[in-house]
């Protein structure tokens, strides 16, 4: 006899509830240091992106595969009085676009609400099965 | 003496499993911040199909449900591998199907108010 323990569209939405928070951690990372101007080595900090994989290529989850650094370039702001400015009063400033952040925000939360009604819908589901058997 | 099963049996193998899962996924989310924690589950569905596969009869009451650390889930920097997320998700999956056993329970107890009441 096996035994399958699997529920799939709660499982599914919970897949996609966990890679979304995680979504918003990166989210909120790169927001928290949008001005950091040095990260321990004298680089500023580089925006961090996250790429998400299906679990399977069949029916089934997400997962955050993986969170990668944006190569793109730094922004360079004037600021002589900087202890991290250059001799010409120069200093790197961060890749981060904080609206684009909070656009990326908008768009995880509304990815993490849709899993959760899904959640809650499929719940709903097997509750009106369940109301049969009263 | 062999025994053989009866519904009111399984019913109640599968409640108190349920009621345990319950218990140990209430214990993961109390310790969400603990650092350090790993999560706990219930393992019963494995261990009836087991007995359930080997010859003879399972006496159904002495099958009990186990908790084990499954040790699987990726671990945070604070040593901690629980999730909100997925222990929500297990709660929902759990209550769900506590409920159903619940139901089926009643309907057998109505079955047998219903056959004493004949007269």
């Amino acid at each position: 006899m096996e035994v399958n323990n699997t529920f799939s569209p709660i499982d599914i939405a919970t897949s996609g509830l966990r890679a979304h928070s995680k979504q918003i951690e990166v989210i909120s990372s790169n927001i928290a240091n949008a001005r950091t101007t040095d990260v321990g080595n004298g680089m500023p900090y580089r925006r961090l992106d996250a790429a998400f994989k299906a679990e399977d290529d069949e029916i089934g989850g997400v997962n955050l595969d993986k969170i990668f650094p944006d190569m793109s370039d730094f922004h360079r702001i004037f600021d002589p009085g900087n202890p991290n400015a250059d001799e010409k009063g120069y200093v790197l400033m961060p890749n981060v676009n904080v609206p684009i952040e909070m656009m990326n925000l908008t768009v995880a939360t509304r990815a993490y609400q849709a899993n959760a009604a899904i959640l809650k819908r499929y719940q709903q589901m097997v509750e009106t099965t369940l109301e049969l058997l009263k | 003496m062999s025994k053989t099963n009866s519904i009111f049996d399984f019913l109640e193998a599968g409640i108190r499993a349920e009621s345990l899962r319950q218990k140990a996924i209430a214990n993961n989310i109390a310790n969400l911040e603990t650092s350090g924690y790993r999560r706990i589950d219930v393992k019963f569905e494995e261990l009836l199909a087991k007995a359930l596969n080997s010859s003879g009869s399972v006496d159904l009451s002495e099958l009990e449900p186990q908790i084990h650390q499954p040790l699987q889930t990726p671990v945070n920097s604070n040593g901690n591998d629980v999730s909100l997320e997925s222990e929500v998700g297990q709660m929902v999956k759990n209550t769900l199907r506590y409920k159903a056993y619940i139901r089926l329970l009643n309907k057998k107890y109505n079955q047998m108010e219903l056959a004493m009441n004949i007269k």
